[in-house]
């Protein structure tokens, strides 16, 4: 019962934050400076035209009447049309999307499987050469650009090696029946590889300290004292008893990492050619586009406010204790 | 009597020297040139700094200011009389190689109070001209006249000419027959023809290009994006087209006539089928220009305004002027796209009840009747045409893909690996690119001197720029060789006129070569009564500042 409740008043502080998010968006944008038919100024376009721009966008209306118009088509779940494509934004950012979400999910796993393992070993082998070799590399990788590290890998496998296919998720002119067909397809792994590849390695570092010093802290613990003293070999306490519960952390950072992921996508996304959530809202912001740069954060609010419901929910399976305070 | 007339001499030397010193008149302000950031626009920042430098030696305080675009457009375009120089640029566009849109709309006083003539240039002789040329139906006479326009231009000095750029394009040459690519002037090798005739060499026979900005739409009643319009111009037949020399030739239209200054007959080309294979005739053509004058597609409107009546009979249609138009060929027939009556009329009585217009209208699967037939599209990653076989001037290449790469590193990087096989957009350096094919070997280069062009913006309603000898001088100060070679690599040819060489027909070369130097502008300035006090430039006598705020 108390559960429920729990739930549901996560719910209502989920709704309070993006009406929050919703609202700074709505502002930051009509405070930036310029004009949004700047980007139509040219010698053919008359007054009389920009006018009727103007009119088809709601943008002759004093402000307060279109926040209030903005926020009554958001719960509709209306996200305008898009100044720039002229076409909904919600359509638009619902084909990107998934591109973006197959990009960072893939390598977010990938990043915390790799992190996790090495990050236990490092715990496991403290003080040995192994720690004097592997940490400096993570931390030097870890400090890498990502598109300083895109490129020179884009330079490796694609362009010397030709391994890889440099942009996009499908070979040119490829045609697929659906969007499961064309995820499923070697193509799109190999155009997935080098993306992938660039923010996995980016990303793994976080994920490999933070498992390395959760393990010396957890391995020092009464109960796996307990369990070394009851004579169990060495690895099951290392992986059943002190991984386990050293994960915990690992995991809070994973959603906190989704959204942090969403924005690093940029860079990647435009080095790779990438057509994701990340390149769009640039593009929108240089373009003065409100309504597709408002839809775009929104979406990446929404996406890093559920991951992080969904990893105080888990919290609550993973460490019983934390439900009960 | 000589002894007089030393003595008189001599007072008035004194009076004049007193005067001089006492009676200048105000100190020029400290005068503001916007430019866009070095990021953005490096050459634009850089030719920004130069000129700054130069003018500085003249005894003005001149202050670069450095703004994004929307910022600058904004300034420029909607707060017109708080500004005093600007850089700006014009791009080039195949319909621009009729001079009436620029010597009309840049600087036609009807334009200065919200049209594109934002610098308020206002010269009566100037704007009868303009309008004569854009009367006149006789070629070699409206030459005369647009000529005259260049030289009124070049003495007013209303802006600061800098540089017509280069556009450069590459491709693969182990791939496409380099003597099937077509050089259009004024626009370079990524152009209509090429695509309609470029032949494949080997068993590759698709076009694969790139462009680093994403698809708006491909809509034949909106005027969007600068890579929309490749699309657009593929798909869609027009009556006429903008040939490889810059002049309208017969497309869809087999010949036109001009049966009197405000009538012209065109008769269409026999057996053309749209894309769903319905027969196109004269009845579509009338339905496509009608339906960029019925308010649907508002982008179009000013390109038919002229039009009085349309009149079909059989395959021959007769357009009837409001007012003679010697650009109505280029600005118009070569400028409205063909758009098939069964698909769009539907369409546009639907839009027609509602608050959109047909620039939101995006067809799941386009309709034309053009070299090339849609065949699909990829949000922001790529578009694909092919062939259409059954058109009169079937292209030689089976399909055209554009892929959009918005990393130019990744675009070379992708030609020079065979991944694309036409750079068609390359917003990078191009001496790399250039290098780089040097290093390849299967890649040709090749560099067009542009219609568009890069110039300083002078504010004509604010003091000084008012006065034409001050802009001519502050023009003068610089030479526009150092501009070519230290902000755009030697990729850009000098300019002091907006229609470019590269419309040799139309270009005025008694125009070019404008003398330039510190000197010369010095001697202008004095001339016009300006003088030095202290080292700092200030107004002829008894002239105060006075700025409208």
């Amino acid at each position: 019962m108390s559960g429920m409740r729990q739930i549901a008043g996560r719910l209502a502080q989920l709704v309070f934050v993006l009406w929050a998010v919703a609202t700074i968006l709505f502002l930051m944008f009509r405070l930036m400076p310029g004009n949004p038919l700047a980007a139509y100024i040219d010698p053919t376009f008359t007054e009389e035209q920009q006018r009727i721009l103007m009119a088809r966008f709601g943008l002759d209306r004093p402000l307060w009447e279109q926040y209030l118009i903005y926020l009554a088509n958001l719960l509709r779940g209306d996200l305008g049309d898009s100044f720039f494509y002229r076409q909904p934004v919600f359509d638009r950012i619902m084909e990107l999307l998934p591109n973006t979400l197959v990009l960072t999910f893939s390598s977010l796993i990938i990043a915390y499987g790799f992190g996790i393992v090495v990050g236990a070993w490092l715990a496991w082998a403290r003080g040995g050469l192994a720690e004097r070799i592997v940490i400096p590399v993570v931390l030097t990788t870890r400090a890498m650009p990502e598109f300083w590290l895109g490129m020179v890998l884009l330079a490796i496998f694609s362009f010397w090696l030709g391994w890889f296919p440099a942009g996009g998720t499908r070979p040119p002119g490829a045609e697929y029946d659906s969007l499961l067909a064309l995820y499923a397809s070697r193509d799109f792994l190999s155009h997935l590889a080098l993306p992938v590849l660039t923010l996995a390695i980016y990303s793994q570092g976080l994920p490999l300290l933070l498992m390395r010093s959760n393990m010396l802290e957890v391995m020092r613990e009464d109960f796996v004292t307990m369990a070394r003293i009851k004579g169990l070999p060495r690895w099951r306490v290392v992986v059943l008893h002190a991984a386990r519960n050293a994960l915990l952390p690992v995991a809070t950072s994973f959603a906190i990492a989704v959204g942090y992921q969403i924005q690093g996508n940029v860079v990647v996304e435009t080095v790779f050619s990438w057509p994701g959530l990340g390149r769009e809202l640039v593009n929108a912001v240089s373009a003065s586009d409100y309504p597709l740069a408002q839809g775009a954060f929104l979406m990446i609010a929404a996406v890093v406010v559920v991951m992080n419901l969904i990893a105080d929910l888990l919290y609550g399976i993973l460490d019983p204790r934390v439900s009960h305070a | 009597m000589t002894r007089m007339f030393r003595m008189a001499a001599a007072a008035m030397l004194l009076a004049g020297a007193a005067s001089s010193a006492l009676a200048a008149g105000d100190r020029i302000r400290e005068l503001k040139l916007i430019t866009r950031p070095q990021a953005a626009q490096p050459s634009e920042f850089q030719f920004a700094q130069i000129i700054a430098q130069e003018w500085r030696k003249l005894g003005l305080d001149v202050k670069v200011e450095v703004m994004p675009w929307e910022q600058m457009a904004d300034v420029v375009w909607y707060n017109r009389d708080k500004w005093d120089m600007t850089a700006w640029q014009m791009v080039g566009r195949p319909e621009r190689s009729d001079p009436d849109e620029l010597l009309y709309n840049l600087y036609h006083s009807s334009t200065s109070a919200k049209g594109y003539n934002f610098v308020g240039y206002s010269n009566p002789d100037y704007d009868r001209v303009a309008e004569a040329q854009r009367r006149e139906v006789d070629q070699e006479k409206r030459r005369a006249l647009v000529f005259r326009a260049q030289e009124i231009l070049a003495a007013d000095q209303p802006v600061m000419m800098l540089v017509h750029p280069r556009s450069t394009f590459a491709f693969d040459k182990t791939v496409w027959d380099p003597a099937s690519v077509v050089n259009q002037g004024g626009i370079g090798i990524k152009n209509f023809w090429t695509f309609v005739s470029i032949r494949p060499l080997g068993g590759q026979r698709d076009i694969v290009l790139n462009s680093s900005d994403n698809v708006q739409g491909i809509n034949p009643l909106w005027i969007s994006g600068g890579t929309d319009s490749w699309i657009t111009e593929l798909v869609w037949d027009r009556l006429l087209r903008i040939g490889p020399d810059g002049l309208p030739r017969p497309w869809a239209a087999e010949n036109w006539e001009w049966t009197s200054p405000t009538s012209i007959t065109v008769t269409l080309r026999p057996g053309q089928v749209w894309h769903d294979g319905k027969p196109l005739t004269a009845e579509d053509v009338r339905f496509s220009f009608e339906a960029a004058m019925g308010g649907e597609a508002p982008m179009y409107a000013p390109f038919v305004r002229n039009i009085a009546a349309i009149d079909v009979d059989g395959d021959r249609i007769t357009f009837t002027l409001k007012e003679p138009s010697a650009a109505f060929l280029t600005s118009t027939l070569a400028k409205i796209n063909l758009i098939p009556k069964h698909v769009w009329e539907p369409v546009l009585a639907d839009l027609a009840t509602r608050e959109e217009n047909a620039e939101s209208h995006q067809e799941k699967m386009p309709i034309g009747s053009g070299p090339f037939r849609f065949v699909s599209w990829t949000t922001n990653e790529e578009v694909v045409l092919e062939a259409n076989r059954g058109h009169w001037s079937a292209p030689a290449a089976d399909r055209w893909i554009l892929r959009i790469v918005p990393n130019a590193e990744a675009a070379l990087g992708m030609l020079r690996s065979g991944q694309i096989n036409f750079l068609a957009d390359f917003p990078g350096d191009p001496k790399v690119l250039v290098d780089a094919a040097a290093a390849d070997g299967d890649l040709e280069v090749v560099s067009t001197t542009d219609i568009g062009f890069r110039y300083v913006a002078f504010n004509n309603r604010r003091a000084p720029f008012g006065d034409p000898a001050f802009r001519r001088a502050l023009s003068s100060a610089v030479s526009r060789e150092l501009i070519v070679k230290a902000a755009f690599k030697g990729f850009a040819e000098p300019s002091n006129s907006i229609v470019s060489p590269a419309l040799p027909f139309w270009h005025d070369p008694a125009v070019d070569n404008m003398p330039t130097g510190l000197d010369l502008a010095r001697q202008i300035l004095s001339e016009a009564g300006y003088e030095l006090v202290g080292g700092k430039l200030h107004y002829p006598d008894g002239v105060r500042e006075t700025l409208a705020e």
